[in-house]
C-alpha cells in the first residue's frame, strides 16, 4: 500500500493541489487511456462470441470487485458477504422491471437498494473489526442467501426469476455485441468516479481510517459515519455489476450468489492489488481469464501423449481446479503486491528506461 | 516447455478460429452434472445419453449424417447452464439440446421457445409437459420441451395410489399418514402441491413437509421429526446421494414408515450403499426393464454400453437405461425429420408427434413406449412400480454379485395406468 508513493520516480514533483490530486498524471497517460477505450469499442467488429462472453464478464465483475477494494482496499474493513449484494443488485434489477421499470432505469435504481442493504449489513462495521467484522459480514451472506431462497414475491423463490433485455427506445441490446457497449460504459463511468472519490475529501478520509483509524478520528473523521458510507459505496458498485450481470444472462438464481463467488471477490482484490483501482481489473481478468486458460491447457493435454502415458482423461478436470489453487497460491508468495504492483513497476521501467536505477 | 508453450499457442488458435471441421454435422447439445449435488445419478444418466449418441454415430449417424455432441458438465447450477445456452445458440448453432435438472430446464423453457430448440430433459417436471399452456393450473405454455419418462408429479399419483391399495391390503385403521420429503429447491418442490392434493383427495392425511438437502450429510434430526409425525408413507423427492444418508439415519432411528422415492431416489448403486435400510423401498422405473433382463432391446443396450466400458463388465443403474431411451427419442425425431426433408427445431418437433406411440430407438422391451401429441407432452403415463429388496449386508462384492446372488434385487410390484386428465396437464 506504501507502493503508491514510494513508485514516484526521482525529478517528478508538483506545484500545486490541483497537480497533485490529478486523475491522470501526464496528458500521455490520458490520451492512452481513451485510446484503450476507443480500441475497446472497436472489439464487438472483431471478436466472436466467446471472447466477448468473457469481456463483459471481466466487466460486470470488475465493478462489483471495484466496490469491494474500496471497502477493504481503501478503507481496511472486510467483507466476506459481497456476492449477496452482487445478488441483491440482480434481483432487485428483475424485480424493477417486473414491475414496470424500464431496464435502463431498473439498474441504477438496484444499485440505490442495494446501497441500502449494505449500509443497513454494514452497521456492525461501526462497533467490530477485523475477525469480529468479517464474521458479521458472513452473517449477511447467510442472511441474504437465505432471503433470495425464501422470497418469493421478490426473487421467484429458489426456482428464480426471468427478466428482460436492456434497451433504449425500443431498441434491445440482446446480443453479445451490443451489451458489450452497455457493461463498457458502466465501468467507464463506475472506474472513473472511483478514482475522483480518491481524491475527494471523502475518499482521502477512507484511506486514513484504513492507515489508522485512531488517529484518523483523532483528525476528526467521523469514524461510523465513513465505515458504514464505505458499506454503502461497496454495496452501490456490486449492485450495479449485479444488475449487468441479470440483464445479460436475462435469468437470476439464488444459487449462483454463495460463499465461495464472495472469496473469489477477495482473490480478485488481492491478487490485483488491495488498494488499486485498476489493479481491480487486473484481479478480475485474471480470475476469470485462468480457469479458461487452464481449460485451453486441459484441452490440449487431452488425447495427447501425455494424457496417454499418464492416464489421465477423466482427472483432467480435477487437475484444472487444482492448477487453479496452486496458481492463486504463488501468485500470493511471489506478487504479494498484486497485479497493479507489477503494472506500475512496468510503467516506471519503460518511463525510466534504460535507467531505470 | 516450449512444446507446451506450443500446444497452449495452438489451442488459443484453435480457439480463436473457432471448429470449422463438420459444419454440416448436426450439433446437438448436452448438458450433464458430472460433479455437482445430483451427479449420483447425472453420471449413469449422462453416460447413457453419451454412449448412446456416439453409438448413432458409430452406425452411421442419422440419415448419413453425423452427430456432433459437445457434452458440457454444468455442475447442477441454474446460472452455468443459461449461460452454456446462449453460447450455444448464438455462437454455433445446435439443433436440439439433451438437458438434465428442473431449475435450469424450466428457466430455459421461454428461450427454447423463442428460439425453436426441442429440449429432452432429465427434468420430469410436469411445468413441462403443457406445450399449448392449457392446463388449468399450468402457467405457460412449454412447447419444445419433452422428456422421456412419467411426470414427477404423475409418478407421486401413481406412488399414492399404490400406497392406498397397500394400506387397504395390509387392513390399516384409519386415514394413512402422507409426507412429502426433500430440499428446497426447484427440483423436490416440482410434484409437492400436486402429490399433496392428490394425497388428501385419495384421503390421506398431509402431515408438514420435511427438508433435507440435496447432498448427502446427517439427517437423523429429519428422521426423529418423520417418526413424530405419525405418516405412513414418506415420499422421498431428492435424488439417491442424500436419500441414502435418510434411509440410513431413519434405520438408526427406528423410523417404521413405507419409503416411496422419486424416479432418481433409488437404483442399484443406492441400495449397495445404503445396504439394508434400502429395503422396500418402493420407487417407479421409467424403463420397460432393468439392466440384465432378458428382452429384445439389451442386445443394443449393450452394444451402447460397450461405448464406455469394452470389457462389457460394467452394472449399469436404471438411469443409465433411462439415458439410452431419451437419446433415442431424440434420434428417432432426428430420423424422421431427416426423412421429411428438414432438420430444424420445427421439424423434429412435427416428426416427434408424427411417431405416434413409439419405444425410443426400437430398443422393444427397454425403452417403455411414449406418445406425444401438440396439446399433451405427458409420454408416459403407464407406470411401473418396484420395491428394493436388500437382504443382508452388501459391504462384498460389486452390484452385479449381489443382484446374482441374491442379496438385492428390484422386485417389479406392478404397473399403476394414469387417466391423462386434463387438470392434470402441466401441474
Amino acid at each position: 500500500m506504501t507502493a503508491l508513493s514510494a513508485m514516484t520516480p526521482c525529478g517528478e514533483f508538483r506545484t500545486s493541489y490541483r497537480q497533485d490530486t490529478t486523475i491522470f498524471p501526464t496528458a500521455l497517460s490520458r490520451n492512452l487511456m481513451l485510446a484503450m477505450v476507443a480500441v475497446l469499442c472497436l472489439v464487438p467488429l472483431v471478436a466472436d462470441r466467446y471472447i466477448l462472453d468473457l469481456m463483459i464478464r471481466i466487466g460486470m465483475l470488475s465493478i462489483a470487485a471495484l466496490g469491494l477494494n474500496i471497502l477493504v482496499g481503501f478503507t481496511g474493513q472486510i467483507s466476506i458477504g459481497h456476492a449477496v449484494f452482487f445478488g441483491f443488485g440482480a434481483f432487485a434489477s428483475a424485480w424493477f422491471v417486473r414491475h414496470g421499470v424500464p431496464v435502463v432505469a431498473a439498474i441504477p435504481l438496484a444499485g440505490l437498494a442495494t446501497t441500502v442493504v449494505g449500509m443497513v449489513f454494514g452497521l456492525p462495521a461501526a462497533r467490530l473489526k477485523g475477525l469480529y467484522l468479517a464474521i458479521a459480514t458472513l452473517a449477511a451472506q447467510f442472511i441474504l442467501e437465505d432471503f433470495f431462497a425464501r422470497a418469493q414475491w421478490f426473487t421467484g423463490g429458489v426456482a428464480g426469476t426471468i427478466t428482460e433485455y436492456f434497451s433504449i427506445f425500443g431498441f434491445y441490446f440482446d446480443t453479445g455485441e451490443r451489451y458489450f457497449y452497455v457493461v463498457l460504459a458502466y465501468m467507464v463511468v463506475m472506474y472513473v468516479m472511483a478514482w475522483n472519490l480518491m481524491r475527494s475529501r471523502d475518499g482521502r478520509a477512507l484511506v486514513a481510517i484504513r492507515d489508522h483509524y485512531l488517529s484518523a478520528e483523532m483528525m476528526g473523521i467521523n469514524l461510523t459515519k465513513y465505515r458504514t458510507l464505505s458499506f454503502g459505496i461497496s454495496s452501490f458498485y456490486a449492485g450495479i455489476g449485479g444488475a449487468l450481470y441479470a440483464h445479460y444472462l436475462l435469468f437470476v438464481s439464488v444459487e449462483a450468489f454463495n460463499i465461495l463467488f464472495s472469496i473469489e471477490f477477495l482473490g480478485m482484490i488481492i491478487i490485483g492489488g488491495l488498494g488499486s483501482v485498476i489493479g481491480s481489473l487486473f484481479g478480475t481478468i485474471f480470475m476469470v481469464m485462468l480457469p479458461e486458460v487452464v481449460q485451453w491447457g486441459a484441452d490440449a493435454l487431452s488425447g495427447g501423449w501425455i494424457d496417454r502415458t499418464l492416464r489421465l482423461s477423466n482427472s483432467i478436470s480435477f487437475l484444472r481446479e487444482m492448477v487453479i489453487g496452486a496458481v492463486i497460491i504463488l501468485f500470493l508468495i511471489f506478487e504479494p503486491d498484486g497485479l497493479a504492483h507489477r503494472w506500475r513497476m512496468i510503467k516506471a521501467y519503460w518511463k525510466l528506461y534504460p535507467f531505470s536505477h | 516447455m516450449k512444446k507446451r508453450v506450443a500446444s497452449i499457442t495452438v489451442a488459443l488458435v484453435a480457439l480463436g478460429l473457432a471448429p470449422a471441421a463438420g459444419a454440416d454435422d448436426i450439433r446437438i447439445g448436452h448438458m450433464a452434472d458430472y460433479s455437482g449435488p445430483t451427479s449420483d445419478v447425472g453420471v449413469p444418466y449422462g453416460h447413457g445419453v453419451a454412449d448412446a449418441l456416439a453409438w448413432v454415430n458409430s452406425q452411421g449417424g442419422v440419415a448419413g449424417t453425423a452427430l456432433d455432441v459437445e457434452t458440457i458438465d454444468y455442475g447442477y447450477k441454474a446460472p452455468r447452464a443459461i449461460g452454456q445456452y446462449q453460447r450455444w445458440t448464438s455462437r454455433n448453432s445446435v439443433v436440439a439440446i439433451e438437458g438434465w435438472g428442473t431449475a435450469d430446464t424450466e428457466a430455459l423453457i421461454t428461450f427454447v421457445a423463442r428460439d425453436e430448440i426441442p429440449y429432452v430433459s432429465a427434468s420430469y417436471s410436469a411445468a413441462l409437459t403443457d406445450p399449448k399452456g392449457q392446463g388449468p393450473r399450468s402457467h405457460h405454455g412449454s412447447p419444445y420441451n419433452f422428456f422421456y419418462g412419467p411426470s414427477y408429479s404423475d409418478a407421486v399419483r401413481a406412488l399414492l395410489q399404490w400406497a392406498h391399495q397397500d394400506w387397504t391390503a395390509r387392513g390399516g385403521d384409519g386415514r394413512p399418514g402422507f409426507v412429502h420429503m426433500g430440499a428446497n429447491h426447484p427440483y423436490p418442490n416440482a410434484p409437492k402441491a400436486a402429490g399433496e392434493e392428490y394425497a388428501a383427495e385419495l384421503g390421506f392425511d398431509v402431515t408438514p413437509s420435511i427438508q433435507f438437502a440435496l447432498t448427502p450429510g446427517d439427517y437423523t434430526a429429519q428422521c426423529l421429526t418423520l417418526k413424530n409425525s405419525g405418516a405412513d408413507y414418506a415420499y422421498l423427492a431428492n435424488t439417491a446421494g442424500s436419500n441414502i444418508s435418510l434411509l440410513r439415519a431413519c434405520e438408526t432411528v427406528g423410523v417404521d414408515v413405507q419409503f416411496m422415492s422419486n424416479v432418481w431416489g433409488m437404483d442399484g448403486n443406492a441400495m449397495k450403499a445404503a445396504g439394508v435400510a434400502a429395503d422396500g423401498v418402493v420407487f417407479p422405473v421409467r424403463t420397460a426393464s432393468v439392466w440384465g433382463d432378458d428382452v429384445p432391446g439389451m442386445a443394443t443396450v449393450r452394444a451402447i454400453s460397450a461405448v464406455s466400458d469394452p470389457s462389457g463388465t460394467a452394472y449399469r443403474p436404471v438411469h443409465y437405461l433411462a439415458g439410452v431411451c431419451s437419446a433415442m427419442l431424440l434420434v428417432d425425431g432426428l430420423t424422421a425429420a431427416a426423412a421429411a426433408g428438414e432438420v430444424s427445431g420445427p421439424a423434429i418437433r412435427s416428426a416427434i408427434y408424427g411417431l405416434g406411440t413409439f419405444a425410443p430407438g426400437a430398443l422393444e422391451g427397454v425403452c417403455a413406449p411414449v406418445t406425444f401429441t401438440p396439446d399433451d407432452h405427458r409420454g408416459l403415463v403407464d407406470i411401473p412400480i418396484y420395491r428394493s429388496r436388500v437382504a443382508g449386508p452388501t459391504d462384498a462384492g460389486s452390484v452385479d454379485e449381489l443382484i446374482a446372488g441374491g442379496t438385492m434385487g428390484l422386485d417389479r410390484v406392478g404397473v399403476i395406468s394414469l387417466e391423462r386428465k386434463a387438470e392434470w396437464l402441466g401441474w
